[in-house]
Formats: structure tokens, sequence, C-alpha cells
């Protein structure tokens, strides 16, 4: 067939009918159930406008399990958290932990739009640091970051923002460690394998 | 028989289709049954309120020579009335029953299914015990009152007065605004007919006005309400009007003569949207046909200066400044509410549409009026700046649907918005949007009404509006305001600039819903809509014997489901009044004479001052016809001498124990 004529029925055997189940399992996400898709939340969110799917459509599309959609559309990456759909849901879904909640699915699952790729990184990043000393420590995270995920000559060309910043101390070197790291590890020990995943995550970037 | 009668008792228990079996092993609670103490026999039935159900137990009455029936099934609330209705055709006195609630208080709330059949039997248990202890009792005949009293001169107060004074009966119609017709008198045309709201309306005020058994009291509040079924005394406060209303004609001088020239106060009525002088009257078609006099803004009732050019213009002498707050007691066999509803005022509850901020965004009740031909601009709607609007944007739901404000449909809106949405185009040309959530359309021609205005161009968007702003991003939007929407169905972010925004309000109880509540002891649901007995077989009762509920103080209704309410809340009434006579329960308490040591605990604590006081033989006594059998007072008396049938201690204690003695 031309492919000028794509095929653009979706069947239900191409859907992933557990998706809204899982995104149901992350704290605050089943609220999902509750929508009754007024677009209240694309209508205030400031970015909707440039994402590939509003927050609406990513709550139906979630709950009829348009799973490859969801977790590789921008619009997740976009959400920059900023709590107006929150503030505005008339049923009052934590439409930004529904966000937070599909991108832990697509972390776990390695998929990514390349350019998102920063996103899932500083996730795994700040995780490592906050694992390690308890802490986040801003100066080792955006070098690690920036080593990590750039060429080194890109990373050199901004580097001079990064020492301005430290010239005017809004950034520093200095790790930032609470008292006993050995008692949060147990803690992080008694929550799980989530945060490994997180971690592991933040390898490799599948989808572009 | 006799108290001293050896008890032979039936037992029966219900499945209640499955509501109690699927969780209550029913077999196993008759087997129970069978071996407790002066049970005859005890058998099952899957609907024993149903007629087969009630024949099996008047057949084993006869037939075993039973005195004594426990039905286990649901609550008394449901259908004890049933049952000893059934005892008493068995041949019995129908207090010879107990009911034992294994549905609400078991099958409904227990999960697992051995705790379930358990607690069922204990509960048989008890019910058992204490019917062998139960005595004839006789229902005093009390005579109903045929007065009726209406509370609230809407459409649907109006057509309940109207009914019932048809019928012969004498109404008092109590409204506290100083004319009736409430809401409805405020619309111009009514949905899906487009009917013309004052050309329906008003003739039937006229009627209410003119019909020799109503009697209306408007400016007037029910301020106390005592007695019960049949026979309420209820108190009404009349507010001044400052005008004698027998006098006045409505001739209107006495506004053309007020010392200021120029109305310049807010027009209630019109919502602010006209302006009134301080004598006025709310508008043409106001029943009665009488003036008011505002205290707050008249010279002479506010500073007691005035050259009272008004009192010169009367030359009937109606204008009475002397007029005090009078109140009246009025005696009544039923009451029927129709205290109607509150429209939602976004002001400062929902910021992001700017009402009250930005000038051009109205409530659907403003625009209403601006609308109506006896409005405040006679029905021309234009902007604040006088020009046609060129696009109108309707935004549905506000304040409805909203966990933040009101979580309910407000069942009007998506109608009253389209009609709205119709009128605006019919008089100005204007594109007109609808913003949706649902479309919500289920009466008799209402579809079609939606599909009329689909049809006529009217531009629906699904999708709840996110805000109304006048941040303008193109040349386009300039000098409007901007609607920002997703448009659902398209799944794109709209920005829509309109001349005019409108807020389809929704609608709540009445601010002093729950004190009008308290005062006529009735229910509340928790938002504050008054709650029917029943929500699909006793919409019109209430919880209170005699008193009855018509129109939007129950929940938000349109006009015809007001109008059907109304008749039927009268239906209601007449049925009451017609019959002549209540029972009362008797369950009422009394004093042990030889025990009562005088001490007058009891008669302080009577909610319903029931306890007198015999001074010379130094006893107290209780008024049987007064007595609501609360037992408050068996409670308190420290000699145990208050006493109350029905809940002697021989007949609680051995349901305790019967319980018990299973556990």
């Amino acid at each position: 067939m031309s492919e000028r004529f794509d095929r653009q029925i979706k069947y239900e055997s191409d859907l992933d009918l557990n998706f809204a189940h899982q995104i149901a399992s992350f704290p605050g996400g089943e609220r999902i159930f509750d929508c009754i898709q007024c677009g209240t939340c694309s209508g205030t969110c400031p970015l909707s406008v440039y994402m590939e799917y509003t927050p609406r459509r990513i709550i139906a599309m979630t709950r009829a399990g348009f799973k490859d959609e969801v977790v590789r559309s921008n619009t997740i990456w976009l959400c920059s958290s900023c709590y107006s759909c929150t503030v505005e849901c008339p049923k009052e879904i934590k439409l930004t932990d529904i966000m937070y909640a599909i991108k832990r699915q697509a972390i776990r699952e390695n998929i990514w739009p390349k350019e998102f790729k920063m996103s899932p990184m500083m996730t795994g990043e700040f995780f490592k640091l906050v694992e390690k000393n308890g802490r986040n420590s801003e100066g080792w995270l955006m070098m690690n970051l920036y080593m990590k995920s750039m060429a080194v000559g890109d990373a050199l060309k901004i580097a001079g923002i990064g020492m301005k910043m430290f010239a005017k101390k809004r950034m520093s070197l200095k790790t930032e460690k609470i008292a006993d790291p050995a008692e949060l590890r147990k803690i992080l020990d008694a929550a799980g394998s989530e945060m490994e995943l997180i971690k592991e995550g933040a390898k490799e970037v599948v989808h572009g | 028989m006799t108290a001293t009668e050896t008890p032979r008792i039936g037992v029966y228990v219900c499945h209640c289709g499955i509501n109690i079996a699927s969780r209550v092993n029913v077999k196993e609670v008759v087997e129970f049954a069978r071996g407790l103490p002066h049970v005859v026999v005890a058998s099952e039935y899957k609907y024993l309120c149903s007629d087969p159900g009630q024949e099996l137990i008047r057949a084993d009455m006869k037939e075993h020579n039973l005195n004594r029936i426990v039905v286990a099934s649901c609550s008394p609330l449901m259908h004890e009335s049933t049952f000893r209705r059934v005892t008493a055709e068995g041949g019995q006195n129908e207090f010879l029953f107990q009911m034992a609630n294994i549905r609400e208080h078991v099958s409904w709330v227990t999960e697992d299914e051995g705790e379930a059949t358990s607690k069922s039997k204990a509960l048989v248990a008890g019910a058992v015990r204490r019917v062998a202890f139960h005595e004839p009792l006789t229902r005093e005949k009390v005579p109903v009152n045929p007065n009726v009293l209406v509370v609230g001169g809407g459409i649907a107060g109006i057509q309940a007065a109207l009914t019932m004074a048809d019928a012969g009966k004498k109404v008092y119609l109590v409204e506290r605004e100083p004319t009736i017709g409430g809401h409805m008198a405020k619309f111009d045309k009514t949905f899906p007919t487009l009917d013309c709201s004052a050309c329906i309306l008003t003739p039937k005020m006229s009627m209410v006005k003119s019909h020799p058994n109503i009697e209306m009291m408007t400016l007037s509040e029910v301020a106390e309400v005592h007695g019960y079924v049949g026979n309420f005394k209820v108190k009404v406060k009349k507010n001044p009007r400052y005008i004698k209303e027998d006098l006045c004609v409505g001739c209107l001088e006495c506004i053309e003569s007020c010392v200021y020239k120029e109305a310049k106060f807010p027009d209630e009525y019109n919502l602010g949207l006209g302006k009134r002088k301080p004598v006025y009257i709310p508008f043409p078609q106001a029943t009665p046909q009488v003036v008011l006099v505002d205290p707050e803004t008249c010279l002479y009732l506010k500073k007691g200066k005035c050259k009272q050019t008004c009192l010169e213009a009367c030359d009937r002498k109606a204008i009475d400044f002397e007029q005090k707050e009078e109140i009246s007691e009025l005696d009544v066999g039923a009451i029927i509410l129709a205290t109607g509803f509150k429209a939602f005022d976004p002001t400062n509850r929902l910021p992001q549409y700017g009402y009250g901020f930005y000038p051009e965004v109205y409530t659907s009740l403003e625009i209403e009026r601006l609308l109506n031909s006896a409005g405040p601009t006679s029905g021309e709607l234009t902007t604040k700046s006088g020009q046609v609007p060129q696009t109108v944007g309707i935004v549905h739901c506000v304040g409805s649907r909203d966990k933040k404000t009101n979580v309910w449909c407000s069942r009007v809106c998506c109608m009253y918005s389209l009609k709205l949405a119709h009128l605006i185009e019919e008089r100005t040309g204007a594109h007109v949007y609808n913003f949706y959530i649902d479309m919500r359309t289920p009466g008799k021609g209402y579809e079609e009404f939606y599909e009329r205005l689909l049809q006529e161009g009217m531009r629906p968007v699904r999708g709840r509006v996110a805000a109304i702003t006048d941040w303008a991003m193109t040349p386009e939007e300039e000098g409007k305001l901007v609607i920002r929407v997703e448009d659902t169905m398209i799944g794109v972010v709209r920005r829509i600039p309109v001349d005019m925004a409108v807020l389809s309000v929704g609608l709540e109880p009445q601010p002093d819903a729950k004190e009008v509540r308290r005062r006529f002891n009735i229910s509340c649901s928790p938002e504050g809509w008054f709650l029917e007995r029943h929500p699909k077989l006793a919409p019109v009762s209430t919880f209170t014997d005699g008193v009855f509920l018509a129109g939007a103080c129950q929940g938000p209704k349109d006009i015809p489901d007001s109008v059907a309410q109304a008749g039927a809340a009268a239906a209601e009434a007449l049925a009451l009044i017609d019959r002549g006579y209540v029972e009362m329960e008797p369950n009422t308490a009394w004093i042990e004479e030889e025990l009562c040591s005088g001490c007058k605990s009891c008669s302080g604590q009577c909610p319903y001052n029931a306890i007198g006081f015999d001074d010379e033989k130094a006893r107290a006594m209780i008024n049987e016809a007064l007595c609501k059998g609360c037992g408050t007072c068996v409670a308190t008396c420290p000699s145990g001498a208050a006493r109350q049938k029905l809940f002697l201690d021989k007949q609680i204690y051995e349901e305790i124990r019967g319980v018990l003695s299973y556990v």
C-alpha cells in the first residue's frame, strides 16, 4: 500500500490493556479513573500547546492502554511540575503525580525521546548522590551530569557558566552529607528495588 | 390474647433476594431459631414483604395458633409497619411483633459469611426473647388540623398552595421576599418550549393573591415550629414593609414623589444591574402589587429627617413608618417546604473566570435579567460600553462537578445555557459558543432542543474552560476576553476571543438551609439539600411526619420537575388531612406514681415539654399527646419511675440476654 495511506485504526490487540493498572499502582496513579475528560488540565497547562498529546489525552490514552504512545510522547518530559493542572482539576486529581508515575514507568523500560535524555539521566545522577550522602550536592550533580551526557568539547563550552556560578557562590563543590548515611541505606533497602531501576535506567537511550 | 398467655412464637427469615442470602446462611439461622424457647415455627422466604410472604405468616398464625411474630429482614424504617399490619391481620395485636435487622446491620456490613450468620442468630435470639415480653398496645387517634403551611413562594410553593386551596383547604403561604414568584419570575423564556416565563407564571401569582383560601404572607419567615403531625403550631415573623398592604393599590405615586429624584440604589431584584429608589416595587408584575420601603436607604427611616414627600403623594395614607416586626401564630396540620435554591456566586470562588474583575463576565442569572423585557434594559443585550456583542461564550458547570466548590451536577445548566444561547443569538445576532463537559439533556423535548441549537449554528466546544483572561496574544484578541480551553473533541488547546462571557452557575442549597432544617426538625444531606424519606418511593416526604418537600430545596430541579413535585407534596398533605386523624405511636412514657419522688429531674430534660407536675400529689405527670417517646425521662429518672411502652426494662434486658446468650 502507498506510504500516503498509513493505517490509522487502532486494534485492541495493539494496546496494553494492563497499562492503566500499571500506572494506577503508583501512589496517586489510581486517580486516573476519576477523570471526567473535561480538559481543564490541558487548558491550564502553560506547555500543553507544545505537547504531542495534551495531559487530558494522556489520561484517556493511559486508561485505554495506548502504552507505546504515552511512554514515548514528549508530554511527560515537557511537564515542568508547575502544578497548575493539579490546582485547577475539578476532581482534585494530582496530574503532576501521574506524570511522574508515567515517567518512572518509561525509565523502568528505558524509553524516552532522545532530546529529553537529560531528564532521566539527571534522575539517576541525583539519586546516586542522595543514596551515597543523604543529600544532593548541586555542583557535583551538574559536573557528573554534563560529563556523562555531553561530548568533552560541548561540556567545555558551558564550563564558563559553571565557573561563574562557582565564583558567585551559586554552586559549590563541597559535598553535602548527612550524619549517618548508613541509616539511610537501611531505609532505602527497605524501600526495595524500585530505586535500583531508576539508577540503572539512566544508562542508555533507546528511543530516538 | 393476654400478656399471661404462653408465648407461641413464629420466626421468619427473609432472603431479600440476594441482599441477605448472599452473606447470611439463612437455612442455618432458621434451624437455630427452631431451637429457641417458645418458638413454634420458623421458616424462610425470598421476599417476605411481598404478598405471598405476608400470606405465609398469616396462614401460619392461624394454623399454629401463633401469638408472637419475629421477622428477621431489613430495617424497621423499611418494613416494620408492613409486618405489624400482617400481625394484626393474623388476628393478634400489632405490637406483639419484633423485627431483627439482618440486612443493614448484618449482610450489608459484614464480609465473612460465618460472622454474618452468627450475628444474625444473635439478633434473632434477642428478638425472640424480647417479643415474649411484648404486651398489646393501642394507638391513640389524634384529629388533624385541616390548614396547611407552605414555606416559599416560588413556582413549587405556588403550585402546592393552589392545588390545596382548590381542594378547599386553608393555605398559609409564607415568602421571605417582598413578592412571590421566586427564580422563575426572573427568567425571560423557559426551556425547551421557549414559553414566556411571565405569561405562564404571573397568572398563577395573581391566582394566589385572589384565592379565597390562600393567605399570602410576604416579607415573612417562619420563626418557630412546635407540635407534631396534624397539630403544628407555627410562629411567623413578618418584617415591616412600612406600607399598609391592604391600602396600597400599587399606583407608584410615592416612588415618583420620593425626595431622591433619581433612582440611585442597586436594585436587588435585578442583581444590581438596575437602580431603584428607597421606596420601590421589585418588578412591575410583583405580587402583591404593593410597594415597600427599604430602611437601609430611606432617609426618614435611617436618619429620621426627610420632607416625607411620599406621605403627601399617597392619598390612601398607606405609608406607615411606624410599622414594626409582627409575630403571628398559625395552627396547621401539614407543612410543605418549598424554600428553593441559591444560585452559585462565583465571586472570589473561581478567580480564574474573572467574575467581578472583568466587567464583561456575567452570571447566567444576570443575563436572564438583561434578556428579560421587564428587566433593567427592557431586554436589550449590550456590553457595558453599549456595544452589541459579536461573540459570546457560555461556560457550563460553573461551581458544579468540582470538588473545590460543589460536586453535584446542577441538572438545569446545560438546558438553560442552550436557551440563553438561542436568545442571545436571536436578540443580538452574536455567534455563541457553549463550553460544556458533558451535554446533559434528559427530559421531554430536551435533546430535540439541543439538536435545534446545533442546527441554528450554536458553536459547541467540549471542554471545561481553564481561564478567562484579557491578556491578548494576537491582534484579534485585543480588547476582548479570551477563553482558554482544551477542545477535547479535537484534542487541541484553543483560545477563543469573545465580547461577553456568561458563567452558567450551578444550584446550591439556601445559605440558611441548615437552620431551616433544625427549625422544622427534618434531615439534610451533608451538602444542605433537604432529605426525602426515600429517594424513590417517598420523594416528597421527610422523616418528620406531616412535613413535605417540593422543588429545589430537595435537590437541583427544573420547572417541570418542581411543579410535578409540588403537586405530589400537595397530594400527600391532602391525604393526611382528609383522613382526618393521625395514629400516634404508642411508645410513650408514663410515671409509676408510687415510685416517683417528685424530684422534677425529668421535666427539665423533656425536649417536648410533655412533663407537668401535680402539686397536690407532688408527682410528675406525662402528657401522652405531647410525648414523642424519645426516652430521655426514662434514662434521667433516679428512681426508675419513668417508664416507656415498648421499651420496658424487662423487654430490653431480655433482648440483651438473648443476644449475649448466643455470643
